[in-house]
Order: C-alpha cells, then sequence, then structure tokens
C-alpha cells in the first residue's frame, strides 16, 4: 500500500489471507503466464526498489548508496483480488517458480468479506474435511461362510432398482383393477446428481452426457444422470440418449415449456423425473443464475431472454404441505408420461427427513425419496448455508431406511444418497457404506466434477468460486475463453474410467460378501465404525 | 518323452481301503501306502472308498518309480502333491481335485472328472479318458527347472478352466463333450496369464481381456501330435488317432503377454462421439442446434480474441493529482513532460492558458496545492517543486491574441478572478471589458499582500501583460443596480468579480478601535502605517499571517494572533509569521478592545498598540439587480458560474471566499462556460477525473532526493501520472513483445499491443511508472 493512506479496519496484509503466494525471484522468467491465466487477478507485475548501500569506514570515502529497480510478481490484499489458492498460477509456470501456500493460521479475511453488509457467497462445498462415511468399515469378509466371490474373476450385475416397487399382491390388484403398475427402472446404483446446464458450461455438461451415454452403450453399465434444474437441450430431448436422464424439475420451472412442447417428439421416456425440493449445499435456499451467466445459449434452454438473472426460490410458490406438495407435484409428473416414468422427490438432509418419508409411503406414486447430505456441492451459496446448515446423510438415511423395515416397505420404495460421497477420493467406500446403510443407490456430483474435470476445490476453501464464473477448469464458466479450456472428450473419457474404477472397487466390497447381483442394501451387520456413538446412532457394529 | 519306465516289480501289492465293511480313515490309508513305499513296494494297487489324496507324496521312493493302481471309489484330491516318481491309473471317473498341487505326477483317469482338475499343477500330466468339471486347469505354474504340466481331456471341460493359469498345457479333445456346443465351458481363461490351451469343437467365449486366439504354429501341431499319441495310448484309445490328427479341427488359446493387454479395446470416446453422439444428435452434438460458436479444446495461455484480458494505453485519460488539485486546472505534469523534452519555453508557455498569473501565483502565492496533491507524498517523497516552474513564468511569453470578435463581456472587478476571466474571453476571440474602481488592476493582489510575498516586478510585469491584452474602464463612482441594467443591455454577458471588500468585524464594545486587515495590509504597503510595539491580531487566518508579518517589518515587537478555534492558517504565511515572532493563541474569545488593547473573555487584557481585525471579508453586492440570487451574503451560482440571471455570471470571493488560485480557476471556468455559450454550445462539464494513485508507480524514483536542484531534476522526477512518458519500459517488459511504439499522424506517438501476440499477462500494465496501461476485459464472447 502507499505509504501515505490510513489503514482501515479491512485493510489486510498477505499474512491475513488465506492463500499466500509463494514466488521465487530466482527461477522466475517473467513470462507472463501466471498473470495471465490467474483467474481473480490476485497477482500482477510488481515494480521493486533494491537499496543498496556500500560502506565505507575511511571518512574520506563517502558511503555508497544506490537504488535498483527490479520486477517480479506481487499478490494483491485486497478482498476483491484476494488468491483463491487454485494454483493455476503453478499450473502454467514453466519454472516452478509459483505457488500459492495456505496460511499457517485462521485467515484475518473472513470477518472482512462482509463489506456493504453483504455476507459472504461463495461456490463449492462446505469447508470441513473428512466424514463419518470415511470411518465406515466393511467388517464382514466372510470368504467362507458367505461363499465369498472374487471381483476380478465373477461376473457380476451390480444393478438397483428405481420406482415403485409394490407388494406382490398389490400389484396384482393395481394391474386388475387399474391395468396399471408404478414403473421401475433397473439401473446403476451410481447416480449423477443434478448439475444444472447453466451452473455447468456448455463443455462439461456434455461431456458428462457424452460419458454416460458411453458407459450405457458400448459397456452396458446403466449409470443414469440427473440434469439438475436448467431444462434439456431439444436435441437431447428428442434423441434415444433421453432414457439415460433424469429431468428434474424445481422451483424455479427453468426449461419446462421447452420439455413439454418435446413431449410429444420424445423418442423415449426420461429414465426418471425428480423433484427438487432442497439441496443439501444450501439447505433452505434457493439458487440465483447471475444475468452474466445467462447468455443466449442458456437462455435458449431455460426459455427466458438472455441477460436477465434467474432466480429459483427457496420453496415452490403454489405448495404449502407436505401432503399437498407432494401428491400434487408427483401427480402432474406422472401424467405428463402417461404413469410410465417414475417420479421422486429430493430434499436436502433435514431433521424432518421422516415426516416427507412417511407421506410417500402412503403414495403409491412415489417412486422413490432422494435425500442430498450436508457434504453436498453448489454452484453458488451463502457461505453461511454451506459451512453451518444442512444433515450429515449418514443418519438421515440410516433412520428413513430403518423406518422404512419398521413398516415392512423396505424393499418397495429405494432411497437415494447425496452429498459428500467420494468427497475425501473414496467414491465406492462411501457409496457401499451408504448402500449398507438402506440406500438404493447415490447420487454424486461434486466427486464426479473432481475426477472427470478437475475440478480443484477443496474443503480447505480452495478455489470455490464457481458462483463468479470464472472457474480456471472450464467447469461452471459460460464464459467459451474458460470453458473451452474443457475438452468434451476428455470428459466423458475421464468419467467413464471413474465409473468403471468405481464399478470395480464396489466388486471389491461387495464381493467377500458373496454378492454379485443384487446389492447389499441395508445389510448393516457388514459395516462397523470405531466411534461408538456413531455405531450407536448408526445402529451398526462397533468395532476397534 | 521322459515317460516313467515301469517298476521292476511285476505284481501289485494290494492295499484296501475298507476293513471289516468299515471305511478305512484317509489318514490310515496312507499310512499304509506310505509304509509299503518304505518297505521298498513299487506296485500298489489300492481298492479305494473315498479316502483323500491317495497316491500322492510317495517321496520315499526316491527316483525309484512307482506305479499306484486305483480301483473303486478314489476321493477328492487323487494324487495331490503327487511326486515325478509316481504313476497313478484310476480305473473309473475321478472326484474333484485330481492332481492338486502335481509336483510331476502322471495320473490317468479312466472315466470323467470331477471339479477343479490340476487346480495348481506345476509339473506332471493329468490324462483325463473322459470330460472335466468346473474350474478345471486353474492356477497351473510353469516352473522353468522342469518341463510344463500337461492336462489331457478327451471330451469338454466344464466352466471357467483355465482360471488364473499360469503355465502348462491343456489339450481339450472334444470327444463326446458333456456340451455338444461349447467344449471350453462358460467364461474360461479368466486371469490366464501363461500356458496354452489346444482345443477341438465349438466354444463361446473366452476371456478376451486375458487371452487369444492364435494360428497354431507348425512346432506347436508337431508337439501336439506326438503327445497326443502317448495321451491315446495311455487311455486305450489308439483309434481316436486318426480324428484326433486333423489339424484344421484344432485351434489354441494362449495367455496375453503384458504387453498386448496394455491397450483396451473399447472404442475411443472420440470416435464414440462422431459415430453414435452426433449421428443421433446431429452435428455439434448436444448444443448444435442452438449455438455456431466454436467449443473446440483451447490452450491455457491464448493470444488474440481468446485473451480474457486486453491492454489498453490510456494516455491523458486521467488527470494527475497536481492538475486535478489545481483550481486553475493546469496541468503540471504536461510542463514536467515539455521540460524532459527539452522544451522549457513551451513548458514555460503552457501556463498562459491557464492562468494569466504563472509567475505570481505559482511562483509565489499559490500554497501550491499540486505540490501538497503531488503523488510523491504517497512514497513519503518531496513533491515536485512546480514554484521553480511558476518563478521561471515570469519569462512566459505573450501568445499571439485572435482577433477579437464583437461579443462584449463587462466584468466587473479587476481582482484575479476578474484578470482571469477577462484574460480567457481575449484569448478566445472576444472582448472583454474590466471596470474597476481601483487605479491599479489587480485587485488584493496589487492593493494587500506584502512585497515580501510577492516581489512587485513580477506582478507588475504580469500585469502589463493584461493591461497590454484587455481593455480596462475605470469606475468613477460605486456602481448601483440601474448601472448593471445598463450594462447587461450594453454587453452580452457580465461576470461579477467584485471580489470581498467589505471587512467583517466583532460586535463587542470597543470594535471602532479596531483596523481592518485590509486597511492594515493596504496602508502598510504604501508605507502609512505604524502599527506600534504590541500588536494584537483577532483572527489567524493566512490574511491574519501576512498581518502579523507585516506589522514585524513595520516594527512591532510582540505580535499575537488569537482565534476562537485552532487557526486555519498554513503554508508560507503561517511560516512567516512564525519567522516573525508571532504568538498563536487559542481558543480565546473578545470581550471588549479598549484604548490599552484587547480583553479576553477570561477578563485578561492583551496590552496592544493597534488590535487588527481579521475574520474574513464579504463582498458587498448592493449593487447587484434583483434578478441575481444571493445567499447569506455571497452571489449564488450554478457548476458554470452562472447566477440566476443568466446574462450575469459570478466568480471570486463574490460567490465563496478562497485562493487567489481558486478565483483563477473560476474566471477561466466561467470564461469556458461563456465561449460555449456564445458558440451555441452547452457548457462542459467536470474536468477529467483524477488517476487512481495505485496505478502509477513510485519505485523508479530515488526517496532520498529531498530537494530538487532545477527544472530539469524536477522534469525527472515527476512521476509524470496518467501522461506517457514515452519511457518504453512496457516495450522492453512484455514477455510477448508484443507492445511497439508508433508515430501518429499528428506527430505525436501512442504505444500499442498486438493481439495476436499479448497473452493479456498485464505486465505493461504493472510495469508503467506512469499509470499508462490498464488491463480490461476482453469483448465477451458467445
Amino acid at each position: 500500500m502507499l505509504a501515505d493512506r490510513p489503514i482501515t479496519p479491512s485493510s489486510l496484509s498477505v499474512k491475513d489471507l488465506p492463500w499466500q503466494i509463494a514466488w521465487d525471484k530466482e527461477k522466475c522468467a517473467l513470462c507472463g503466464r501466471c498473470t495471465a491465466v490467474c483467474p481473480v487477478q490476485a497477482i500482477e507485475l510488481g515494480v521493486f526498489r533494491k537499496r543498496l548501500l556500500t560502506p565505507s569506514l575511511d571518512p574520506k570515502q563517502q558511503t555508497g548508496n544506490t537504488f535498483a529497480t527490479w520486477y517480479g510478481v506481487r499478490q494483491k490484499t485486497d478482498p476483491a483480488h484476494r488468491c483463491v489458492g487454485c494454483a493455476m498460477c503453478a499450473m502454467v509456470c514453466p519454472n516452478d517458480a509459483i505457488l500459492p501456500m495456505r496460511s499457517d493460521e485462521a485467515d484475518k479475511l473472513r470477518f472482512h468479506i462482509n463489506q456493504g453488509g453483504q455476507p459472504r457467497n461463495r461456490g463449492g462445498r462446505r469447508n470441513m474435511p473428512g466424514g463419518i462415511l470415511d470411518r465406515i468399515k466393511f467388517t464382514r469378509i466372510s470368504m467362507l461362510t458367505d461363499p465369498a466371490l472374487d471381483a476380478g474373476r465373477h461376473e457380476f450385475e451390480l444393478r438397483t432398482l428405481l420406482g415403485r416397487v409394490l407388494p406382490p399382491e398389490q400389484n396384482l390388484r393395481f394391474l386388475r383393477e387399474n391395468g396399471w403398475i408404478p414403473p421401475v427402472r433397473d439401473i446403476y446404483p451410481l447416480v449423477i446428481g443434478g448439475m444444472s446446464f447453466g451452473a455447468l458450461s456448455p463443455n462439461m455438461w456434455e461431456g458428462l452426457q457424452l460419458g454416460v451415454t458411453y458407459l450405457n452403450e458400448e459397456l452396458g453399465l446403466p449409470v443414469r444422470i440427473c440434469t439438475g434444474e436448467g431444462g434439456c437441450p431439444p436435441r437431447l430431448l428428442r434423441s434415444r440418449f433421453l432414457k439415460y436422464v433424469i429431468l428434474q424439475i424445481a422451483s424455479g420451472y427453468f426449461g419446462w415449456d421447452e420439455i413439454i412442447h418435446a413431449i410429444p417428439e420424445m423418442k423415449e421416456d426420461p429414465c426418471a423425473i425428480e423433484i427438487k425440493y432442497g439441496q443439501g449445499a444450501k439447505p433452505g435456499d434457493g439458487g440465483l443464475l447471475m444475468w452474466y451467466k445467462v447468455n443466449k445459449l442458456i437462455a435458449a434452454i431455460r426459455g427466458v431472454p438472455a441477460g436477465v438473472s434467474l432466480p429459483s426460490p427457496p420453496t415452490h410458490q403454489t405448495q404449502y404441505s407436505i401432503e399437498e406438495s407432494v401428491a400434487k407435484m408427483i401427480l402432474s409428473m406422472s401424467m405428463a408420461w402417461g404413469f410410465r416414468v417414475p417420479v421422486y422427490p429430493k430434499i436436502s438432509g433435514t431433521s424432518t427427513a421422516l415426516a416427507v418419508l412417511n407421506n410417500l409411503t402412503r403414495n403409491p406414486y412415489a417412486g422413490g425419496l432422494a435425500i442430498d447430505g450436508e457434504d453436498g456441492g453448489t454452484g453458488a451459496a451463502y457461505n453461511v448455508s454451506m459451512d453451518h446448515m444442512g444433515h450429515p446423510i449418514a443418519s438421515n438415511i440410516r433412520d428413513c431406511y430403518q423406518t422404512l423395515v419398521a413398516l415392512g416397505q423396505q424393499n418397495e420404495l429405494p432411497l437415494f444418497a447425496g452429498g459428500g460421497v467420494g468427497k475425501s477420493g473414496n467414491l465406492a467406500a462411501n457409496a457401499a457404506a451408504l448402500i449398507m446403510l438402506g440406500a438404493s443407490g447415490v447420487q454424486v456430483g461434486k466427486a464426479i466434477m473432481q475426477a472427470a474435470a478437475g475440478c480443484i476445490g477443496s474443503e480447505a476453501d480452495r478455489c470455490n468460486i464457481c458462483n463468479i464464473g470464472q472457474c480456471p477448469k472450464g467447469i461452471t464458466s459460460q464464459d467459451p475463453r474458460l470453458y473451452r479450456r474443457l475438452d468434451v472428450d476428455d470428459v466423458a473419457q475421464r468419467l467413464v474410467d471413474t465409473v468403471l474404477s468405481f464399478d470395480t472397487e464396489l466388486k471389491k466390497i461387495v464381493a467377500p460378501l458373496g454378492r454379485s447381483t443384487s446389492l447389499p442394501i441395508g445389510m448393516s451387520d457388514a459395516v462397523g465404525i470405531d466411534d461408538y456413538h456413531a455405531a450407536k446412532r448408526l445402529d451398526i457394529r462397533f468395532v476397534v | 518323452m521322459d515317460a516313467i519306465s515301469p517298476p521292476q516289480e511285476t505284481s501289485y501289492q494290494l492295499v484296501s481301503g475298507s476293513k471289516d465293511g468299515q471305511r478305512v480313515d484317509s489318514r490310515l490309508l496312507e499310512e499304509q501306502i506310505q509304509e509299503l513305499v518304505a518297505e521298498g513296494r513299487r506296485r500298489i494297487k489300492v481298492k479305494a472308498f473315498g479316502q483323500h489324496g491317495i497316491g500322492g507324496r510317495l517321496w520315499r521312493a526316491g527316483n525309484e518309480p512307482v506305479d499306484v493302481l486305483v480301483e473303486g471309489h478314489a476321493g477328492q484330491r487323487l494324487g495331490s502333491l503327487g511326486f515325478p516318481n509316481t504313476r497313478i491309473v484310476l480305473r473309473g471317473p475321478a472326484s474333484d481335485d485330481v492332481g492338486w498341487l502335481n509336483a510331476g505326477a502322471h495320473i490317468v483317469i479312466h472315466g470323467n472328472a470331477a471339479n477343479g482338475v490340476a487346480n495348481g499343477m506345476a509339473q506332471g500330466r493329468i490324462y483325463i479318458a473322459g470330460s472335466i468339471g468346473a474350474r478345471g486347469m486353474t492356477m497351473t505354474k510353469n516352473n522353468p527347472r522342469f518341463a510344463p504340466p500337461e492336462l489331457w481331456v478327451l471330451g469338454s471341460a466344464g466352466d471357467y478352466f483355465g482360471e488364473f493359469m499360469a503355465g502348462g498345457v491343456a489339450v481339450i479333445c472334444g470327444i463326446d463333450p458333456q456340451n455338444p456346443d461349447n467344449v471350453l465351458g462358460h467364461r474360461p481363461c479368466v486371469g490366464m496369464v501363461g500356458g496354452k490351451v489346444f482345443f477341438r469343437g465349438p466354444f463361446k467365449d473366452f476371456s478376451r481381456t486375458d487371452a487369444k486366439l492364435e494360428e497354431i504354429g507348425d512346432a506347436d501341431w508337431q508337439w501336439l501330435c506326438d503327445h497326443l499319441a502317448y495321451f491315446l495310448a495311455d487311455i486305450e484309445r489308439p483309434d481316436l488317432a486318426g480324428v484326433l490328427t486333423k489339424r484344421l479341427d484344432w485351434r489354441m488359446l494362449r495367455a496375453l503377454s503384458p504387453h498386448e493387454r496394455s491397450g483396451r479395446r473399447l472404442r475411443p470416446v472420440s470416435a464414440f462421439r462422431k459415430e453414435v453422439w452426433e449421428s443421433e444428435l446431429g452435428r455439434g452434438g448436444l448444443v448444435g442446434d442452438l449455438t455456431d460458436i466454436d467449443r473446440s479444446p483451447i490452450p491455457v495461455i491464448v493470444s488474440g480474441d481468446l485473451r480474457r484480458w486486453v491492454p489498453v494505453w490510456e494516455n491523458g485519460k486521467y488527470a494527475a493529482p497536481c492538475e486535478a488539485s489545481c483550481p486553475a486546472g493546469i496541468p503540471v505534469q504536461a510542463r514536467w513532460a515539455l521540460v524532459r523534452q527539452g522544451k522549457i519555453d513551451e513548458a514555460v508557455d503552457l501556463a498562459l492558458s491557464y492562468t494569466p498569473f504563472p509567475a505570481t501565483v505559482c511562483g509565489y502565492l499559490c500554497p501550491n496545492l499540486c505540490m501538497a496533491a503531488c503523488i510523491k507524498h504517497s512514497a513519503l517523497m518531496a513533491p515536485v517543486d512546480v514554484s521553480q516552474l511558476g518563478r521561471a513564468s515570469i519569462a512566459a511569453r505573450t501568445p499571439e491574441m485572435p482577433p477579437a470578435d464583437d461579443h462584449r463581456i463587462a466584468v466587473i472587478g479587476g481582482g484575479p478572478a476578474g484578470l482571469s476571466v477577462a484574460w480567457q474571453l481575449r484569448r478566445s476571440g472576444h472582448r472583454p471589458v474590466v471596470l474597476d474602481a481601483a487605479e491599479q488592476l489587480g485587485g488584493k493582489m496589487t492593493a494587500a499582500i506584502p512585497e515580501s510575498r510577492i516581489p512587485p516586478e513580477v506582478l507588475e510585469a504580469e500585469l502589463e501583460r493584461l493591461r497590454s491584452t484587455v481593455d480596462h474602464q475605470r469606475l468613477e463612482k460605486p456602481l448601483v443596480p440601474a448601472d448593471v441594467d445598463r450594462l447587461k443591455k450594453a454587453y452580452d454577458f457580465i461576470v461579477v468579480a467584485v471580489g470581498a471588500g467589505r471587512p467583517r468585524s466583532l460586535p463587542v464594545p470597543g470594535a471602532e478601535r479596531m483596523v481592518t486587515a485590509l486597511d492594515f495590509l493596504a496602508k502598510a504597503k504604501a508605507g502609512t502605517f505604524r502599527p506600534g510595539r504590541r500588536v494584537v491580531i483577532v483572527g489567524a487566518g493566512n490574511v491574519g499571517c501576512d498581518v502579523a508579518t507585516e506589522a514585524r517589518r513595520l516594527g512591532a515587537e510582540e505580535i499575537t494572533l488569537i482565534d476562537v478555534q485552532e487557526p486555519a492558517s498554513f503554508g508560507k504565511e503561517r511560516a512567516a509569521a512564525e519567522v516573525a515572532g508571532a504568538k498563536f493563541r487559542w481558543p480565546v474569545f473578545t470581550r471588549e478592545v479598549t484604548e490599552d488593547g484587547l480583553i479576553t473573555s477570561e477578563g485578561e487584557l492583551l496590552a496592544a498598540d493597534t488590535v487588527v481585525v481579521s475574520i474574513g471579508d464579504s463582498p458587498d453586492l448592493s449593487f447587484l439587480p434583483a434578478s441575481v440570487a444571493v445567499d447569506r451574503g455571497f452571489v449564488k451560482v450554478d457548476e458554470h458560474f452562472q447566477t440566476s440571471d443568466p446574462k450575469i455570471f459570478a466568480i471570486g470571493d463574490a460567490v465563496r471566499p478562497g485562493l487567489i488560485t481558486d478565483a483563477i480557476g473560476a474566471g477561466r471556468r466561467a470564461a469556458a462556460a461563456i465561449d460555449d455559450i456564445l458558440a451555441g454550445r452547452r457548457p462542459e462539464g467536470a474536468a477529467r477525473p483524477m488517476i487512481d494513485k495505485e496505478r502509477v508507480s513510485l519505485a523508479y524514483f530515488d526517496p532520498r532526493i529531498v530537494a530538487y536542484e532545477d527544472v530539469n531534476q524536477c522534469g525527472d522526477q515527476c512521476a509524470s501520472c496518467g501522461n506517457c512518458r514515452d519511457c518504453g519500459i512496457c516495450v522492453a517488459v512484455c514477455p510477448q513483445a508484443a507492445i511497439e511504439r508508433v508515430e501518429t499522424a499528428d506527430g505525436g506517438f501512442r504505444y500499442q499491443a498486438a493481439p495476436e501476440r499479448c497473452i493479456g499477462c498485464g505486465f505493461c500494465a504493472g510495469a508503467c511508472p506512469c499509470g499508462i496501461w490498464a488491463l480490461v476485459p476482453n469483448t465477451p464472447l458467445g
């Protein structure tokens, strides 16, 4: 800062920032790549003055005092240009001369990132590493007791059901009386969770869709992907690939007129309809796509004019109670495809999940329940929502499953668990843990972004700038200058690799249980945890 | 063939697996067989009753061959851990795991064998005269010290044949197979890493990630034919030799080498996109119908249109702090730029475009707000000394005036404000006339400001320049409203610049004893006043300081300035007063002025020969017509100094008290507004905004320079905020060599960055000493 400036309470030094740029003058070639690539202009070329003293003890000779000027990379300290730790500078540096380092103490920026009374808004995930899912272990290694299988040798068909499975007598009655039974889909237990066209860049969205299609058509893995709330490109709606897609409807209802117009021309029914009531990363909050992200393409797909902000309110506007809301939304959506498509709600993890579940058990049209826990990700939300609100998925899904067991309906209403699955890179282990706690399958978003597109966000508050449209990997930007960094084919390939390796790992986990075709849903005697209270709460084995 | 030669012994020693109608335990039968071998028996016939592992582990015979003939029901693992000296023949079908972990035994089964034949076999031969169950030839090895193990099956293999097979040869002859459609069973060769499987007959599939079908070479075929003969001989079916030696009936599977299995034979995603994705969705994929924007991959570091940021050369877009703070709007930095170019005369002359008093005011009277604002303070450096340039301005050449037009403007008042507006109007080619009651032009500068502050010859020279340029009419008597109405008719515009000539006084007893500051200064300058030894000055502003300085010059010894608040005086005036020994006291309130001096509200007597009141002046506006609105004693004007009467402007102290330079600036801006109106233009608004000081780089300057030797050093040390100094550092610092200097048609220059080379790093903006380059977002795409 300039020497004549007073400091303000919000004047910060580099030390106060969460990320500090370590720059090596010796190695730097002054090539300009780091400053060119920085998504937030946190660094710039600085002009520095070096003072050189050449002392002399001889009174006849004066002590020399000269100044030299040199150039280097300087970090800015104002909040708008704070380093976000993405390390794109390190990525492009030809000489390894630059690297953002996490501060060795809690940053001071957090106390000042509310200028003008605006609380912090950001993208990403809860800034809290780890979680209970990573601590759950698979303790039933029944090499002799359960006829163990060999994951590398045996044939597996790991599938799960999405849709209402009525008891046989009820099914028969339905068929006799209505000529109808609820539609059920036989799908892979890993579903790519809803991320909208708009929140994601066109290249990211297409890459995921392409990868899912490849998994289905080339590898026979019936992986499904949810559109998120932002409509669906008309071409996809009219293609046979639609059967791999779960269409989401949420409180903003974006893109639904385009979907309605496409229904008469659809070659295939979609896999399912997800009614989004909540999102784990920002429970109780809605969405907002800022006007500068709403370019012509987004506008066309969402059915809105370009250049306007698109709010999704926290709640559906015409719904007032669980009974009313769930019943009428499920019926409306079922009617759209002649009751041929499963319809299920998705809620954020909450201590009130059982109330929703109880309601669904009495509604034969309800095709399942998806619960999104607190560790989910988002493109934009208030920091307080992300860091402090929501419910962990493990106990939420467990409570729901045990309620279904008590009702004798555990095989009838599938539960899908999301929010932090694969958060620490343990995708298959987390998924298997949730399945054994009672989930029929998992919804995965963030882990896929990281694996398939190289998202660099982290729980150490790294990057997490999805909300400002400057994603350095091109994942959540609508700017072609950024999203063209992402190759559609590469995303698809990485998704394929990720799911294939997930598949092998999941087999490794279930093979010792002797399972090759039916998932061990709710097989909680196969898991344990070294935390007594967690074990009690989840009703699983306490193992030490 | 290294077949085991038969033992010398010709008769078999019988061992029975049953005794007294009871089955003998496997352990006991094993003990009996081992004992016989230990006793030297080499031909043993076993009547089996399902005992485990018969015929294995006969190493006690050493290298001597041992024949074991088994009749009845052999149990599991016949010949397990078999030794190379052993030959086992089973007359009938076999249970599971024949030849398990076989380390060399030759085993012949005259019938089918159940699951797990040859599991883990490393050496030896197993001949099956029928078919085998699941998981035959699994986990087999090939130890380079020995010949590879062999499994010969006359019929077919069951499911999961050859899993994790790591060596050896399996031959499936396909005679009377259990499943005529598939002699290899379901999913053979999973995890196979070594060895070969010869087979004859139809098959479904095998693990293609582990094994491959290959043509049978001549050497392999020869081996197969040779060894087939031994097999057929042992199973007593030589009749099949003809059927089984039709080369075209045979096929061979072998394990893939690690090198071969590295590549997966999946369709590349790019091909899938072209062949499947786009053929279903159409060209351009998912959104090809909605946009034609290029979405193909690009590198992270890019140039041209793909840059996120582009540099812009914003020379002159912003005012330097000096210019922005100068009420007269003098672009000081531009003058220093001329000095650097050696155009010292032009630098001096430039000021006359902004003020008629560059020497008097900039050089002497102005507190130099430009220097106070100088960016170099930001780094605690000495501000560039503009007064040097100001004093040099005495040499400024009077520019050629344009011919005067018919537009006549009456300027009432010949002080700095009036002379400034008149000077500017004349420069614009109009015909101003200054009306003033004083004999001398110059207002307070001439009448009241001490000569210690301004050398008379400097002021006189600049006034002379004005006299030669601008008409002056001396007013005989004070103006009245009717005069102004007349002037309105005779002139296009009237500019009121009468200053503030009516001193304010204090409503205290004895106020009439006080001398007003203006009176004091005028008389002092004229040399007609003797203030005495003790002087008290009420009001310690800059005018009060001037009084103090003059009082000292006129012999006063005890000078006290009092004020009701912290004195507002500053700069040269304050310094001079302090040098004169004046004492400043505050807060002090006056109760009364007596012949002894001033009595404060506390009752203290400040003894004084002269009490001067210097608490400001207000304008005498009694001559203004009613059409001119007045607010609290001053004329109300808009941003262009136009009064509520559109024909009348007002500037200077008549509008608000200020510095001389404020008055000069007001004159210039009022003149510009009048010129605009006369030309039919809407008067222009505010000047260009001041540059963000953070853009200017002070690291280029030596902070130890505390004073500037001459104008040249001033020019060098000026940061040239917002004004390109043409140093070319940007050209040198650009890592892409994208920046070039271009001469413009008007003789000037500009710098520009070539888009095809620039990567938008902003180094130009970072390095620019003057803050000219800015990095701005590129035009949005898509």
